[in-house]
């Protein structure tokens, strides 16, 4: 009888080893997007990340399914956009994990969207005017000024959250920042030849980036944010006056390419499907490498202008 | 119209010029969702008339309590006869700090067994849940009671609860606590473009024995049966069991885990039900099951079916009469946005010992009004 009590307690205690690794054994982080895996990446290289979504899925429809459930419940940290990106899922994740430490107000939840000011927040907001959230655009991720912002904001949180690593941390933020600013006067200087190019993108992904480099977003293929692309809407848009000044079609990776090659067949305008944030894989493995990819194809078709299918290598088809 | 509602309606006319923007914080989140239908013909075990008619009316209002709680209270508006009914389906309290990830959630609320029972009505998609969950939960079963959970600190998702409640709103009975249940989740992804969640849950209905209730049970069996499908939704299930034994298996697939271009889902249940009273011998029971296949084909469609079965045991005095119901719907759904669905269904019935197994063709729209909290798996 003792002997086989004794045997339960053994399991036991060997269940919850297996499941729970000692908290020296690393910081267990959980990115809602890559994005903020990568950046948590870069400050923290050993950390045991999650992360909840991949550049070929859309933000806003994640289901809280158990996977997910399971990492925020064993998570130190979670690392989330926040500004409502996550509404549909983040609060179910976050109540069925039941994680104390992760939860809205606790160190353990930092939402990028709180560090910076956002674009286009709204004092009034209806469902008629499609998803748009009362906080400002969420898909600041691309923005080279408010990036260094975020990620001084976070690598101050993780000092929080592992004080025994804020040293590292604050060097790795360091050289972080260095390279930062200097593919910063890159992108700068590439900008110049941008200014005053106009494209076609569908939803407000690549927002943030296009307006620092002054490249306008003249038309959408969305009717209304958040909406799929309807045909009476692409009709529309191909009789826009504005489509003559439009140089290209800018679209994510997770968005259908169909509505897009719709245009492109009618107008002549290329087509250009980049991830809408990194791949973990070159050439997009990163922040700065996707930034850089993004200006390099919009210069390419600043200069040459001419119709076709672009597509940088590593990508996927989008069906 | 009862006080109630209309003191809840004032308050969310108040609260709803503050429900946007920012400043609204300390206001609960208020959500209302309006379900209405057009039905061609009565059907059995249904809790839908013919001809038009209004669903599940529900209004709610959530928001943290403190750091410690946050609460949630729906209310349900329903026309019975021309009448309409006001009733709480939800009002309770659940912990969001407790240690070693355990959950407790108090009040009332709906009960965790199987997959569909914790859902609201509103994220289904059929019109109707499956006819065994409509005999043996009354489609849904919610009640007043103590939850505890526990998530295991595996690598996987492995949950444990268990539920005490009143019970009242599935039999009537004298028991304190009429109602227990245990329930365990597991789940996890494949790959990238699936995931999975297994369920097993049981179901002890305390109220079940005893001469008095007995009486009580057949005599509202035969209410059922006369009145057709009118009150069983307010009281509870037509069909009980002191055990009920629950098995539920979903699975979704997305190309590259985007749900949003496509899915398909696929779930099942297995419900068996014994026990059923003092007269009961071991091959009376009730038992049913449902398979159903949804595809989300582009963003905004969706088209599915669903094949259920039940085979119940309907007491009369000291012996028990067999019936059957056989189900299958098809149905396609089109959702303008998140917040918007209409859809049209056609539900064939096949009954021995249903006298109201019909066929019929049903229109329904749910929308989502206010805040639109997050939906579980």
């Amino acid at each position: 009888m003792a002997s086989r009590r004794h045997l339960i307690t053994l399991g036991l205690t060997a269940l919850l080893a297996l499941g729970s690794p000692p908290a020296a054994a690393g910081l267990r982080v959980f990115a809602c997007e890559p994005e903020w895996a990568d950046l948590v990446r870069k400050l923290v290289p050993d950390a045991a990340l999650t992360t909840a979504t991949t550049a070929w899925q859309d933000p806003h429809y994640i289901e809280a399914r158990p996977s997910l459930i399971a990492a925020m419940r064993n998570a130190d940290l979670a690392v989330c956009t926040g500004a409502s990106l996550e509404a549909g899922w983040l609060p179910a994740l976050l109540s069925r994990a039941a994680n104390r430490t992760v939860r809205p107000g606790q160190p353990g939840l930092f939402l990028a969207a709180d560090q910076v000011t956002l674009y286009q927040p709204h004092d009034h907001v209806d469902r008629s005017l499609g998803d748009v959230h009362p906080e400002g655009d969420p898909h600041l991720h691309l923005d080279p000024d408010k990036l260094p912002r975020i990620a001084a904001a976070l690598a101050e949180r993780l000092a929080v959250i592992a004080p025994e690593r804020a040293l590292d941390i604050q060097r790795n933020l360091l050289q972080w920042r260095v390279q930062w600013n200097l593919k910063r006067g890159q992108w700068r200087r590439l900008a110049r030849t941008l200014d005053g190019m106009a494209v076609v993108v569908q939803h407000s992904n690549f927002g943030y980036l296009l307006r620092w480099l002054g490249v306008e977003a003249t038309l959408d293929l969305e009717p209304n944010p958040g909406l799929p692309p309807t045909a009476a809407h692409l009709n529309r848009v191909l009789r826009s006056a504005q489509l003559d000044r439009v140089q290209a079609i800018l679209i994510g990776s997770y968005q259908d390419r169909r509505p897009a090659d719709w245009l492109a067949e009618r107008s002549g305008l290329p087509v250009l499907v980049l991830p809408g944030t990194v791949t973990e894989e070159p050439p997009f493995e990163d922040l700065a490498a996707l930034i850089d990819r993004l200006v390099e194809t919009l210069v390419a078709h600043r200069q040459a202008g001419q119709p076709g299918d672009v597509r940088p290598m590593g990508q996927r088809d989008a069906d | 119209m009862s006080p109630l509602t209309l003191r809840t309606s004032a308050l969310a006319l108040a609260l709803a010029p503050f429900a946007t923007g920012q400043a609204n914080e300390l206001n609960p989140d208020i959500s209302v969702v309006l379900d209405g239908y057009y039905k061609q013909n009565a059907t059995a075990l249904s809790h839908r008339e013919e001809g038009f008619g209004l669903g599940h009316t529900e209004l709610s209002l959530s928001a943290p309590v403190d750091d410690l709680f946050e609460g949630r209270l729906t209310s349900v508006l329903e026309d019975h006869d021309g009448e309409s009914e006001v009733e709480l389906e939800e009002a309770f309290l659940q912990t969001t700090a407790m240690p070693w990830n355990l959950s407790v959630r108090g009040g009332r609320f709906l009960s965790q067994v199987g997959y569909l029972n914790s859902r609201h009505l509103h994220e289904d998609d059929f019109v109707e849940r499956p006819a065994v969950y409509r005999a043996l939960l009354g489609s849904h079963y919610f009640d007043d009671g103590l939850r505890l959970n526990l998530l295991l600190p595996t690598p996987f998702y492995w949950q444990l609860g268990a539920e005490a409640f009143d019970g009242n709103r599935l039999s009537e009975g004298d028991e304190d606590i009429g109602v227990y249940t245990v329930n365990t989740r597991f789940g996890g992804d494949i790959g990238q473009s699936q995931s999975w969640q297994a369920g097993l849950s049981y179901l002890r209905n305390r109220q079940i024995h005893g001469e008095d209730d007995h009486e009580e049970e057949e005599e509202h069996g035969h209410e059922h049966e006369e009145a057709g499908h009118d009150h069983e939704h307010a009281h509870g299930a037509a069909y009980t069991g002191e055990n009920l034994y629950i098995a539920d298996l979903v699975w979704k697939w997305s190309p590259d885990g985007n749900t949003r271009q496509q899915q398909l889902t696929l779930s099942g249940e297995y419900l068996y039900a014994d026990d059923l009273n003092e007269f009961a011998g071991s091959g009376d029971s009730h038992e049913g099951w449902y398979a159903s296949a949804v595809y989300q084909f582009a963003p905004q469609w969706s088209a599915g079916a669903r094949y259920g079965r039940i085979d119940l045991s309907e007491p009369h005095g000291d012996h028990f009469h067999d019936q059957v119901l056989k189900e299958t719907d098809v149905m396609l759904a089109w959702s303008h946005s998140h917040f918007s669905t209409v859809r049209l269904q056609y539900t064939h019935q096949d009954g021995e010992g249903f006298e109201d197994a019909d066929n019929t063709v049903m229109v329904q729209y749910v929308l989502s009004l206010g805040a639109h909290g997050a939906h579980g798996f």
